[in-house]
């Protein structure tokens, strides 16, 4: 192989590492939740796309890189709280209660965007974040950021983490055993509204940081919310809804195929196929390819 | 009045106001609007207020419908009043296939589903720009012809979308009234039940789709027509929401809830030109409100509401 051509599958290999494991983190942030809560959060897309740009924001009025993803994660936790309190707590006691929380969701979307494109939307229309940490090393003869390389690392470190929590920890158990029949694990002395709770703010922290590490690692803009909303699901119904292996194993599969798609045609075909793959699995097999 | 006086009423006047607003073209434009999203309205609530399935892939069978519709009169010079019920046929036979889907899934997998299906149709409104023209969308869309000779325009096809609008509300309540009717209303309730009873859910879930397809298509058809201009974002997904949040807001599965929810919520976005991020916040928080607050619309918490209060005064009248 010529450099050009090894420098391309190089660049190829680092943006579907990068991009396969953030897609993982926001699937799994979407997965979390709708497998405990049956919430299946269409505005996933949203709140990553808020928790970027809010840092943006707050690196623009000087604050450095890390003071302000401490800061929106903070941030993301008081507004998940709130949602929770406000709207999400009305619907735990309904039956059959994701058709009516997809469309609370979906309505939470259409808010957020009108926000996002009466404020944001008008103070620029690419944002960037300045690098958490800088310099470049070598892997080989490939360079890559420093930043991108503490992106991967942060995000793997919660995928597992995540996934350790909801196999060894307690909560975590509590979590399965909700999900596997409330009124079960409310007998045996499980507190349901608790753990919903709880699982709401786990799921939509991920996400607040899968935003955060993508805004790092890539500049964005508007539009990137309704993607990532549309490619979170179709990794939860591929993958397997409530397996957070499942959302890591399928999400690297879908950044892999967007970054290899990428280099031949527009970002977009690879959304096409996702979505495909999606109708496919929601058709012929709705439990998905992992167990959770 | 009685409810059959009040509805002949109120479709009188539906076939009227046209002449009346004829010297504001703001309002008539607005007006007939609300007429193609009423005609849009009465198809979903078929679905979702009588079949019980909700359908996000509406907007884009309309769309389907219009760009199919366009590429007739442009391409093949056919006439409109040839062009859109061809196109509006194929367009339902394309939603019948749409609708498949819903044979295995109900809820929100179903949903979720039509959700990806309309996101599917959006891209390809976009990427496969032969028919479509792309982001830029079609403009100078020729209004139908007048049988009279010329173009048919003004306080004439107001008219025309008054009298489809009425005729879509009638449809809607004839289907309703009949047997099919009462099936779709047995699947919506439980759809095993309704199995187990004798009825062929398949049949009549296609069959479902087949007419709320043409609903969608028709008013496809008259939209671009009447607006003259069409692009992908005229059928995408928050096309299909809004017209959900009508028949939601006004009341799923009544005949006057959809009307109510229309003629209240259509105007909005014409009203609000110059706010449009306003606007979207505006429909969030109404489906917010619905979801959760009123789950059967404006129309269906009255009649709770009168149900309670009779209920309250049989009680008294049988303690005296």
């Amino acid at each position: 192989m010529s450099d050009a051509t090894l420098l391309v599958v190089a660049s190829t290999l680092s943006t579907g590492l990068i991009l396969g494991a953030i897609f993982a983190l926001v699937a799994a942030g979407v997965t979390i939740v709708y497998g405990c809560v049956w919430l299946p959060n269409a505005s996933n897309g949203q709140f990553f796309l808020l928790a970027a740009l809010a840092a943006w924001s707050l690196t623009g009025a000087g604050l450095g890189s890390a003071a302000a993803i401490i800061m929106v994660l903070l941030l993301g936790l008081v507004l998940s709280l709130g949602l929770e309190w406000l709207l999400v707590r009305r619907l735990y006691d309904v039956p059959n209660r994701n058709v009516a929380c997809f469309v609370l969701t979906l309505g939470l979307t259409q808010i957020m965007a009108g926000i996002f494109s009466m404020t944001w939307g008008r103070w620029s229309d690419q944002y960037t974040l300045p690098p958490l940490v800088s310099g470049i090393t070598m892997i080989g003869p490939f360079p890559m950021t420093n930043n991108r390389i503490l992106v991967l690392l942060i995000a793997l470190v919660v995928l597992a983490a995540s996934f350790a929590l909801l196999r060894y920890h307690r909560y975590g158990r509590a979590l399965r055993a909700v999900f596997q029949n409330r009124e079960a694990a409310a007998l045996r002395g499980v507190d349901v509204r608790a753990v919903y709770r709880m699982s709401f703010l786990l799921g939509s922290s991920i996400i607040f940081l899968g935003g955060l590490l993508f805004a790092l690692a890539y500049s964005f803009d508007l539009t990137v919310a309704w993607t990532m909303s549309v490619t979170a699901f179709a990794i939860m119904i591929v993958g397997g809804p409530g397996s957070v292996l499942g959302a890591l194993v399928v999400g690297m599969v879908f950044g892999f195929t967007q970054a290899i798609v990428s280099i031949f045609a527009s970002p977009t075909a690879a959304t096409f196929s996702y979505l495909l793959a999606m109708l496919a699995m929601l058709l012929f097999k709705p439990t998905g390819l992992f167990l959770r | 009045m009685s409810a059959r006086r009040w509805a002949v009423a109120l479709g009188l006047l539906a076939l009227a106001l046209p002449f009346v607003l004829e010297g504001n073209r703001f309002l008539a434009f607005v007006y007939s609007i609300v007429m193609i999203h009423l005609i849009w309205a009465n198809g979903m609530n078929l679905l979702y207020g009588y079949v019980g399935l909700m359908p996000l892939m509406f907007a884009g069978v309309a769309g389907v419908a219009a760009y199919a519709m366009i590429y007739l009169t442009r391409s093949h010079e056919w006439s409109f009043w040839l062009a859109a019920p061809m196109a509006s046929l194929g367009a339902s036979l394309f939603g019948v296939l749409l609708g498949l889907p819903s044979l295995r899934l109900t809820g929100f997998y179903f949903t979720l589903c039509s959700l990806v299906i309309q996101t599917v149709i959006t891209l390809a409104f976009v990427f496969f720009p032969t028919f479509t023209n792309g982001d830029t969308g079609i403009n100078q869309i020729a209004p139908p012809q007048a049988p009279w000779g010329g173009a048919l325009s003004g306080v004439w096809m107001d008219e025309t979308l008054a009298i489809v609008a009425v005729l879509s509300v009638l449809l809607c309540g004839w289907i309703v009234s009949t047997r099919l009717g009462k099936r779709f209303m047995a699947i919506r309730e439980d759809d095993v039940l309704a199995e187990v009873l004798g009825i062929d859910v398949v049949r009549d879930r296609i069959i479902a789709f087949f007419i709320v397809s043409m609903f969608a298509s028709i008013g496809g058809c008259l939209f671009a027509v009447t607006i003259g201009f069409i692009s992908p974002r005229s059928f995408d997904v928050l096309t299909s929401l809004n017209i959900w949040l009508f028949v939601a807001f006004g009341g799923r599965g009544t005949l006057i809830g959809p009307i109510i929810g229309t003629i209240v919520l259509a105007p909005i976005p014409y009203l609000l030109q110059e706010l449009q991020g306003f606007k979207d916040v505006l429909s969030g928080v109404l489906i917010i409100v619905v979801t959760l607050l009123m789950p059967g619309g404006v129309w269906g918490e009255l009649l709770r509401w009168r149900d309670r209060r009779r209920a309250r005064r049989a009680l008294a009248v049988g303690q005296t």
